[in-house]
């Protein structure tokens, strides 16, 4: 491991196995009937229970936020003690906030509309026009904790966790902060529960009909709508090991594409120099649809064959745009090892777009 | 080492804005201190009157790709983005690049409010498609798609700082070589959602905006986009492509103050500024210009002449700033890359665009406010600065190529 390599040295999350600080390392879990919108018979979804925030971080405030707002904060707080982080004693200018979001404070911009559709455009609520702006989540958590560094936000359909990832990473090499506050997640409210049905995309597992298909399988049916959020403490790898602080795993290198012919040779390129025999597990974007998880099964299969371990951690999680962070943190519980080993991170939509990170265990 | 390594080219610049579609109908438009500021006519915002903006009346039309929905956000993404790409010297030129496109409206305008109600009905009733241009990714998707980009196509939104972020990251990821090349800017459109939130804040100022003046009464919204053609310098060369500009500096920073209000002393903004000009190795002395974020609201604009007065201590001059947003309004996500156009276009000109209506500026020793005609000036140097809701601000520094390449 580099000196300079981006390294994970704390985490948290807020996902359907609630809070948590450090990694997941529960193998299962069942969808969860929908009662937040009246349903037209049984709904299922992956979705975070209710809980008080100011339990899991003494003091947060946090009323009149989008639940992303919410969340993001809770995971925020538990990655920086996870990360042992004095806050207090760091140079907070240095330290950056990087959000990957598929669909950014859905719920508020919902809220807003209703409030349109209810009092008109004249007379809509001011209060939540700016709490459902996507940029809310990463603002409050440089606000609550004084984080003064970069503060990005982006979005790019089913890899925007990855593209946090490395866009923390490339803060961190260009010298632009010190520490980066990775965050990726969704929430899953009723419009797009019912877009999603509106699609015809949904397993039959959603209505009750039949279990949560297993990614890659013959009978998969669909997927299975999730939410939550992972938040990771990145810093370089010096750093982590001057303030003797434990890494979870090394960030070697990201690639994204647009393109699935080039999809392949992206991971080559993110996992260059090791060759893909010597990638350890491949932690996949899989979902349980027929169209995207047989276009992920090619690339992979071109790429290690059938020599490498993969894992689908949709398959607890659900799917949702920002899994990546979620995904990478429940994955690497299952790959933690003694010996240096590399995993990819791949993350795909079947809208076309490609995204590989690979990381290092320490 | 390469006295270039480590330079971002301006290579192209698209823009379509309340002047007319193109970069140089844009530049034409600021010489002749043009206000595009009317009252809305494209749609009704059922406000009590009819707000004061910057609205592009006749959008040209695009070729459709099948199965591709445009939001009107989309649209104005991909004009820009063929605008910048007109210098590419083969169509292939691109095709290994990205996009970086901040936005802050993405498809809002399309969907209609009733999809809160019932969104079921809302979907069958017609409205399925109009949602698939709701994210934030979706107009750099679009560029992606119409530009053939084999590149990530990212989605950037940081409120009104946004399109100044989506340049400084695109430059970043060429600099740390993942990537040989991107479009970068930013693009939004009016719509009634937005109008209605930031009435409800009572931002809007219901004349045409006066930036900086004592008398200022809030902002006027705007639509448009800009995109920026990036690669390093020696990339350029070697594809023999026309250097504009180029990018000396950036920073990115964050108030950690208040979700809507800036820190009123600017120190986030001041501090944003400083690093700008310490990753360019320039002194506050050498920049000829600052295009400011001036929104005309009143707590935006006074924190920002205090962040000015902190940041460009030490000058032996005031520091030249106006505010473009006179001419074509807050562009929101796009504001940051059209005012990064700005810059350039004044830098090529000759010429420091004024601040319209400018009559009783904030007091401030250290501002040299431009105000009346435009201002004959060659500039090396100059630099644009972004500021959002959420605290974040953006800096950027631009070099005229023939001192640095």
């Amino acid at each position: 491991m580099s000196l300079d390599q981006p390294s994970i040295t704390g985490i948290g999350s807020v996902s359907p196995f609630g809070p948590l600080r450090g990694l997941i390392s529960s193998k299962e879990m069942e969808p969860r009937t929908v009662t937040a919108w009246p349903t037209d018979g049984v709904r299922r979804a992956f979705l975070v229970e209710p809980f008080r925030p100011a339990d899991i971080i003494p003091g947060l405030k946090t009323r009149r936020l989008d639940r992303l707002s919410v969340w993001c904060l809770v995971a925020a707080g538990l990655a920086i003690q996870d990360a042992k982080l004095d806050l207090e004693a760091e140079d907070r200018s240095r330290i950056a906030v990087v959000l990957g979001t598929g669909f950014g404070c859905i719920e508020l911009t919902e809220s807003f509309f209703q409030s349109i559709a209810t009092n008109g455009y004249a007379k809509s609520d001011p209060i939540i026009f700016p709490e459902g702006l996507s940029n809310a989540p990463a603002s409050h958590v440089a606000r609550i904790f004084g984080l003064r560094g970069p503060n990005i936000t982006l979005s790019h359909k089913g890899v925007s966790g990855e593209g946090a990832l490395m866009q923390a990473a490339s803060l961190l090499r260009t010298a632009q902060a010190d520490v980066v506050i990775t965050l990726a997640g969704d929430t899953l409210t009723r419009t797009m529960y019912e877009w999603f049905e509106a699609a015809g995309v949904l397993s039959s597992a959603c209505f009750g009909q039949r279990p949560v298909p297993v990614p890659f399988a013959h009978d998969r049916d669909g997927f299975v709508p999730g939410e939550g959020v992972a938040v990771v403490v990145m810093e370089s790898a010096d750093r982590a090991a001057k303030r003797d602080a434990r890494v979870y795993a090394g960030l070697r290198s990201g690639h994204a594409t647009s393109n699935q012919k080039a999809a392949p040779n992206l991971v080559r390129k993110t996992i260059a120099p090791s060759s893909p025999r010597e990638v350890k597990t491949v932690i996949a974007s899989a979902n349980g649809s027929h169209s995207h998880d047989q276009v992920e099964r090619g690339i992979l299969q071109e790429v290690f064959g059938a020599g490498v371990a993969v894992v689908a951690p949709k398959a607890i999680l659900g799917e949702f745009d920002g899994s990546g962070v979620l995904r990478l943190i429940t994955a690497l519980s299952q790959t933690e090892s003694k010996e240096r080993s590399l995993s990819v991170l791949f993350g795909t939509c079947a809208t076309g777009v490609f995204a590989a990170v690979s990381f290092e265990s320490p | 080492m390469d006295k270039n390594s480590g330079l971002v080219a301006v290579t192209g610049i698209g823009v379509i804005s309340p002047f007319g579609a193109g970069f140089e109908a844009m530049c034409s438009g600021l010489l002749k201190c043009r206000s595009c500021l009317r009252p809305l006519t494209i749609f009704d915002s059922e406000l009590e009157s009819a707000p004061v903006v910057a609205e592009i009346r006749d959008l040209p039309a695009l070729n459709d790709h099948a199965g591709y929905r445009l939001s009107r956000t989309d649209r104005l993404a991909v004009h820009a983005a063929l605008d910048a790409a007109r210098a590419g010297k083969t169509a292939t030129d691109f095709q290994e690049g990205g996009a970086l496109i901040a936005t802050t409206v993405a498809g809002f305008a399309e969907i209609l409010p009733s999809i809160a109600s019932n969104p079921a009905r809302y979907y069958h009733a017609g409205g399925f498609a109009s949602v698939t241009a709701y994210p934030a990714y979706h107009p750099a998707d679009a560029v992606g798609e119409w530009l053939g980009l084999h590149g990530p196509c990212w989605g950037v939104t940081v409120a009104c700082a946004s399109g100044a972020v989506a340049i400084a990251l695109a430059a970043s990821s060429i600099l740390a070589g993942e990537v040989p090349m991107m479009l970068a800017g930013g693009s939004d459109a009016l719509a009634p959602y937005t109008l209605s939130g930031f009435n409800s804040l009572q931002a809007l100022d219901p004349d045409p905006c006066r930036p900086f003046d004592k008398n200022r009464k809030g902002l006027n919204l705007g639509e448009g986009a800009a995109v920026l053609v990036l690669e390093t310098v020696e990339h350029a060369k070697a594809r023999n492509a026309p250097i504009l500009a180029v990018l000396r500096g950036w920073a990115m920073t964050n108030d950690a103050f208040h979700q809507t209000a800036p820190d009123e002393h600017g120190r986030g903004l001041a501090q944003c500024i400083t690093q700008a000009m310490a990753m360019a190795h320039v002194d506050p002395g050498e920049i000829g210009y600052v295009n400011s974020h001036g929104t005309g609201t009143p707590l935006n604009d006074v924190a920002e002449v205090k962040a000015y007065e902190t940041a460009f201590q030490g000058r032996s001059a005031p520091i030249p700033v106006s505010s473009t947003k006179s001419y074509f309004g807050h562009c929101l996500g796009a504001a940051g890359a059209l005012e990064a156009a700005v810059t350039i276009a004044g830098m090529r000109s000759g010429a420091l665009f004024p601040t319209l209506r400018l009559t009783d500026p904030i007091e401030s020793p250290a501002v040299d406010w431009l105000a009346g005609e435009p201002r004959p000036r060659q500039l090396p140097l100059a630099m644009t600065v972004s500021a959002g809701f959420g605290g974040s601000n953006a800096s950027l520094i631009f070099e005229l190529p023939d001192r640095s390449v």
